[in-house]
């Protein structure tokens, strides 16, 4: 496993064989795929797809574990919104009294409905971070003709992110051997001296920002005027060419969306009057 | 014997740090390009910092550190600041495992809790040292204004939009994202602004008006 600024990303994989910017476009159509479906299952499934991908991709499961504790504090707060904070509604059928309260079948109903919907969209973010390296995110941007300009915004950002987070350690460790320790004390005394961490880090940032500004300016960077016209090399496309297989991936993903759509509206499919899961969790909890 | 002293530099006025003095340049520069980069890496550090550590859920947090690079980056690089405070709870909020279209629809509240008090040090012309109370009143009311529309916007249009959350649990994420947002930037922005405005307004990257 290699790390990156966003997560971990396998050392070797299939899935670099696969041009940057499919994997992109597949972040922002899959995103949407739960938002067209109501019935659990179908979003379960999408879930299970994009796990296996991840498994066909050699992306340590592992790392699926740091996001268990989000997708498990996501389903206890929308059950809760949903149940205990739901109100009292007469028109809706009571399953059973929790300490009085009422727990309504609707209410459970869409509280299943919207976690199976946030559940692949947190995978697919996790797919996207857990394949992507930080050069890929650039060539993606750069193969849709995003300006030069906002490419190396991003490139450099996710350079200072690496930068601050050294800084950030170099900070902690002078503030250890002058006798600071903050084990063993309060939360709100260790959030209050988050304030010595955050005043270096700034300090040191606005003089990095003049170190980066010469040494670019140094190189002939501009990003107004005459010099920022000049057609650039784009050396990082070179290693990338998009083939015959990434256009057959960006045409299913593009037809599987049209299909979904046809589906869901011309259809009427995906619906929570089909869902054999809503049918299924109603009749156990009746 | 005879001495020499260094003249001391001429303190500048509240008004004099907004305003562009006759036969000074101001345009925009790499410098500019170079700190709305930085404030991106920091903002994703400290910002994930509050996301990981105190979330509340769909990157709501109780306690959200990443709004110091908010404010305070937009009060002293104007436009650049607001645009490094848009962008960068993307990440932060990527890496916290909210949705890629959740994190989008937040946009608008994000541009809003940069924007305003940026705005409101140039417009009333307050001092980012924090000279007097009237400074620091200008921070705190822009704090809370800003970030009122921010807990107000994203449980109510975009929470409730993707039917995250129902009405009756929609003032529990609108007091989260507020108290979280508030507290932090009583915690931060006081200081940092006191700390370090005096030298930030000496360099070069500092913006006096939107862009330079």
């Amino acid at each position: 496993m290699n790390k990156t600024m966003l997560g971990y990303v396998p050392k070797e994989s299939p899935i670099y064989a696969v041009h940057p910017f499919v994997k992109l476009y597949f972040l922002l159509i899959v995103s949407l795929f739960p938002m067209f479906v109501a019935a659990p299952e179908w979003n379960f499934l999408l879930l299970v797809f994009i796990l296996a991908l991840m498994v066909i991709s050699r992306v340590d499961i592992r790392i699926v574990r740091i996001y268990i504790p989000v997708a498990i504090s996501m389903g206890s707060i929308i059950l809760i919104s949903y149940t205990i904070l739901g109100g009292r509604h007469p028109e809706f059928q009571v399953i059973f009294n929790l300490f009085g309260l009422p727990i309504y079948w609707e209410r459970v109903r869409d509280a299943m409905v919207v976690y199976f919907r946030i559940l692949p969209m947190i995978a697919t973010m996790v797919f996207f971070l857990s394949t992507s390296r930080e050069r890929d995110i650039i060539v993606a941007m750069r193969t849709i003709r995003l300006p030069f300009v906002v490419t190396y915004v991003f490139a450099m950002a996710l350079r200072s992110a690496g930068m601050v987070l050294e800084d950030f350690q170099i900070v902690r460790q002078a503030e250890q051997a002058r006798g600071f320790d903050p084990t063993g004390k309060p939360l709100t005394y260790k959030i209050r001296k988050y304030i010595m961490y955050m005043i270096p880090l700034f300090a040191l940032s606005l003089r990095r920002s003049e170190e980066f500004t010469n040494a670019l300016v140094a190189r002939g960077y501009a990003f107004t005027g005459e010099a920022s016209h000049v057609k650039r090399a784009d050396y990082v496309l070179t290693h990338y060419t998009f083939k015959t297989h990434d256009a057959i991936f960006t045409t299913l993903i593009t037809l599987a969306f049209i299909a979904l759509l046809i589906a869901r509206y011309g259809l009427h499919y995906f619906s929570l009057d089909h869902s054999w899961f809503i049918q299924w969790l109603h009749a156990v909890l009746s | 014997m005879s001495t020499t002293t260094t003249p001391a530099r001429k303190e500048l006025t509240a008004e004099q740090i907004w305003t562009v003095q006759p036969g000074e340049r101001r345009s925009v520069g790499v410098i500019h390009i170079v700190i709305t980069a930085l404030l991106i890496g920091i903002g994703f550090v400290v910002g994930s910092f509050g996301s990981i550590s105190f979330p509340l859920g769909f990157g709501v947090n109780f306690f959200w550190t990443g709004i110091a690079v908010q404010q305070v980056g937009s009060i002293w690089f104007g436009l650049w600041g607001v645009i490094a405070g848009t962008i960068f709870p993307f990440f932060s909020n990527a890496i916290a495992g909210t949705p890629f279209y959740i994190s989008a629809a937040y946009i608008p509240a994000n541009f809003v809790q940069a924007f305003l008090p940026a705005w409101a040090f140039r417009y009333f012309k307050a001092d980012p040292r924090l000279r007097s109370g009237r400074d620091y009143f200008i921070l705190l009311i822009a704090m809370i204004v800003s970030s009122a529309f921010g807990a107000l916007w994203s449980p109510l249009v975009v929470l409730r939009g993707f039917g995250l959350l129902t009405t009756e649990s929609v003032p529990l994420f609108v007091w989260g994202w507020f108290g979280g947002n508030v507290v932090a930037g009583i915690v931060f922005n006081f200081i940092l602004l006191k700390a370090l405005s005096g030298v930030v307004i000496r360099t070069p990257a500092f913006v006096k008006r939107w862009w330079a």
